[in-house]
């Protein structure tokens, strides 16, 4: 006896994989084009910045670097460096949201969502690292203010933007709906 | 791939896997700190059975079975002999002789000697046989104690609370379990391997009774608390419910784990208990130990066949599912992190060969904070079961000796490094055989398969 209703229908079990392939693509892009990456986050920090400052801020895209305090005595530039961007922290999170989807096809919208807000909130918190560093050179000049902002608050801001990260990315995918 | 984006791609992989280990160990903290004792219910309520696997045990077997006589003076006692070599089934026969309560289940080569879980399978089948279909199920409790297992006089009031059996969902509890030799020096050895030894089982005590523990009572959030082997309760109805022709216990390694993942999937739920515990030998010998760590690595990595069948359960949800992905995942993550954590050192490394005075300036100029840091984050997780073991389990040990523990503890966890490479070799080698790790007052090695 065939039970033709009991079995899964192709759409319910394609695209689900299919979004968890493509997730897989997305993290591999990161690592693939992580200079166009960089540049359009040093572009959105050259933004930021001069939201804050009434000098000069140019952001040379070519060499992801931005430039602030144009006009003061004391400019600046800061260069994007593959250890320091958001790109590769965006990785393990599309790793295990493409895994989650795969195993568990039911809750992808569940899971893009968290992945959605997660990631902003790793791009915000790297964006944020970038902010603070900027107005430490700006007041206490250019070598303490540069090594305090990029060694130890630096490190703060990235352990515990990653962890909140974390937390919200875990906490939304996995929570349970109210049944109504 | 550029030295750069292979340094920022590693640093950020260490960076994430740390966090997320980080996170981890905070939400852990907060149920174990907050634990307080619950109402016990009363024994008298169910049928006790404790099964005992016993390979070339004689050392240590009829003390235990004359301690579960003495405690426990309603239990019966069912000790399985997987064909020892040595006087094993004469010990327990002799005291079977003179008491009906203690069952001796014996088992011969070939069919002998197949793994702990087959050896329970067998006391499995007989006890059911034994007590034959009229039995109440619900109110008949197996436990499993080892060879050398003192569960504490409590442990059956406290497992018959309202919360634990006294609860019909319940299939299976898990009590803390401590080190019997913990604070005693293994005689004969030179002092500094007394000394070494000591330290050993004290890791040993405080890694099971503080950060396990702490794992265990924070899966009770997520549904998924898993189950131990050693002081082991579970309810014969559940046995039941996931039993195959030959028996509830499946062939994996991790007998004890495979045991709750089956009953979590089978809609059953399990607990935990700080309110007692068993007492067990910790090893002495770091060569012991990290047979014993390589054997549960594999046993771990074994069970990575569940994946799929935990994701797919309907009876747990999406928060347990990962809780258990996650602790499965733990030995890959060890074999990732060997390779990830030096690849930052050895590029630094390399720079600092090429052009050393820039690199000095580099650290000396503020670089040394972020290794300080990181440091601090990479020790932390681990340190503060030190104070907390102190605080919560032995508070006769000083608060500077506590800090020595913690960070002992770290040094003690990083053989799990170790052991996952050398369960990877065993798993590639297809040698899934059970290495019986030997007691301290064992002198030959019994090596199976």
């Amino acid at each position: 006896m065939a039970v033709v209703g009991a079995l899964p229908g192709p759409r319910t079990v394609t695209w689900p994989k299919a979004l968890a392939v493509l997730l897989l693509v997305a993290a591999a892009s990161l690592i693939v084009w992580q200079r166009a990456y960089r540049t359009v986050e040093m572009m959105l920090a050259g933004g930021l910045i001069s939201l804050f400052t009434s000098d000069g801020v140019y952001v040379a895209s070519q060499r992801q670097t931005v430039y602030f305090g144009l006009g003061s005595e004391t400019p600046f530039g800061l260069r994007m460096s593959p250890e320091c961007t958001s790109a590769f922290l965006l990785l393990p999170l599309l790793l295990v949201g493409a895994v989650m989807i795969a195993l568990r096809p039911r809750i992808s919208r569940q899971v893009l969502v968290a992945l959605g807000i997660s990631m902003v909130v790793l791009v915000l918190v790297n964006q944020i690292r970038l902010l603070m560093l900027v107005g430490l050179i700006d007041w206490l000049g250019t070598d303490q203010g540069y090594y305090l902002g990029h060694t130890m608050f630096g490190s703060l801001i990235s352990v515990l933007g990653g962890a909140a990260a974390l937390v919200l990315f875990v906490w939304l995918a996995t929570r349970q709906r109210k049944v109504k | 791939m550029s030295l750069p984006v292979l340094l920022g791609l590693t640093q950020a992989l260490a960076l994430t896997m740390s966090v997320a280990f980080l996170t981890y160990v905070c939400l852990i903290v907060v149920p174990y700190l907050r634990h307080t004792p619950d109402t016990p219910g009363d024994p008298d309520d169910f049928d006790w059975h404790f099964l005992v696997p016993c390979r070339d045990e004689e050392t240590v077997v009829g003390g235990t079975v004359r301690y579960l006589l003495d405690s426990f003076p309603r239990a019966h006692i069912w000790v399985i002999d997987d064909d020892s070599e040595d006087t094993t089934a004469a010990v327990v026969d002799d005291i079977a002789s003179d008491e009906s309560r203690v069952h001796l289940v014996r088992r011969h080569r070939p069919n002998a000697r197949t793994g702990k879980g087959d050896a329970l399978n067998a006391a499995y089948r007989d006890l059911r046989s034994t007590l034959g279909s009229d039995v109440d199920g619900d109110r008949t409790i197996v436990v499993v104690v080892d060879a050398d297992g003192r569960p504490a006089a409590n442990c059956l009031e406290v497992c018959a609370a309202e919360h634990l059996f006294g609860d019909e969902t319940i299939g299976a509890v898990q009590i803390d379990v401590w080190m019997s030799n913990r604070g005693t020096l293994q005689p004969g050895s030179s002092r500094l391997g007394k000394r070494f030894g000591a330290g050993l089982v004290r890791m040993q005590d405080l890694e099971f009774r503080t950060a396990i523990a702490a794992i265990q009572m924070s899966r009770g959030l997520t549904g998924t608390i898993s189950m131990g082997g050693n002081g082991q309760f579970t309810r014969l109805t559940a046995l039941e419910a996931i039993a195959d022709e030959n028996g509830p216990w499946r062939g994996a390694l991790l007998e004890d784990f495979e045991l709750g993942v089956h009953l979590l999937t089978a809609g059953w739920r399990t607990g935990f208990t700080r309110d007692t515990h068993v007492a067990q030998e910790g090893l002495y010998s770091l060569r012991r130990f990290l047979s014993q760590r390589t054997r549960w690595g594999q046993g771990t990595m074994q069970c990575a066949r569940y994946v799929r069948r935990i994701w797919d359960s309907t009876h747990l949800s999406t928060l347990g599912a990962a809780e258990m992905l996650y602790y499965l995942a733990q030995p890959w993550l060890q074999l990732l992190g060997t390779l990830v954590y030096p690849i930052p050192f050895l590029l630094l490394g390399m720079r600092a060969m090429g052009d050393p005075n820039e690199v000095w300036s580099w650290f000396a100029d503020g670089a040394w904070i972020l290794f300080a840091v990181y440091g601090a984050f990479g020790l932390l997780p681990f340190l503060i079961w030190g104070p907390i073991y102190r605080a919560r389990c032995e508070p006769s040990v000083g608060r500077l000796r506590s800090i020595g523990y913690g960070f002992a503890y770290a040094v003690y966890i990083y053989t799990f490094y170790i052991t996952s490479w050398r369960a990877l070799y065993r798993l590639a080698r297809r040698r899934n055989g059970w290495v019986k790790t030997r007691r301290n007052t064992e002198r030959a090695v019994t090596v199976d398969h």
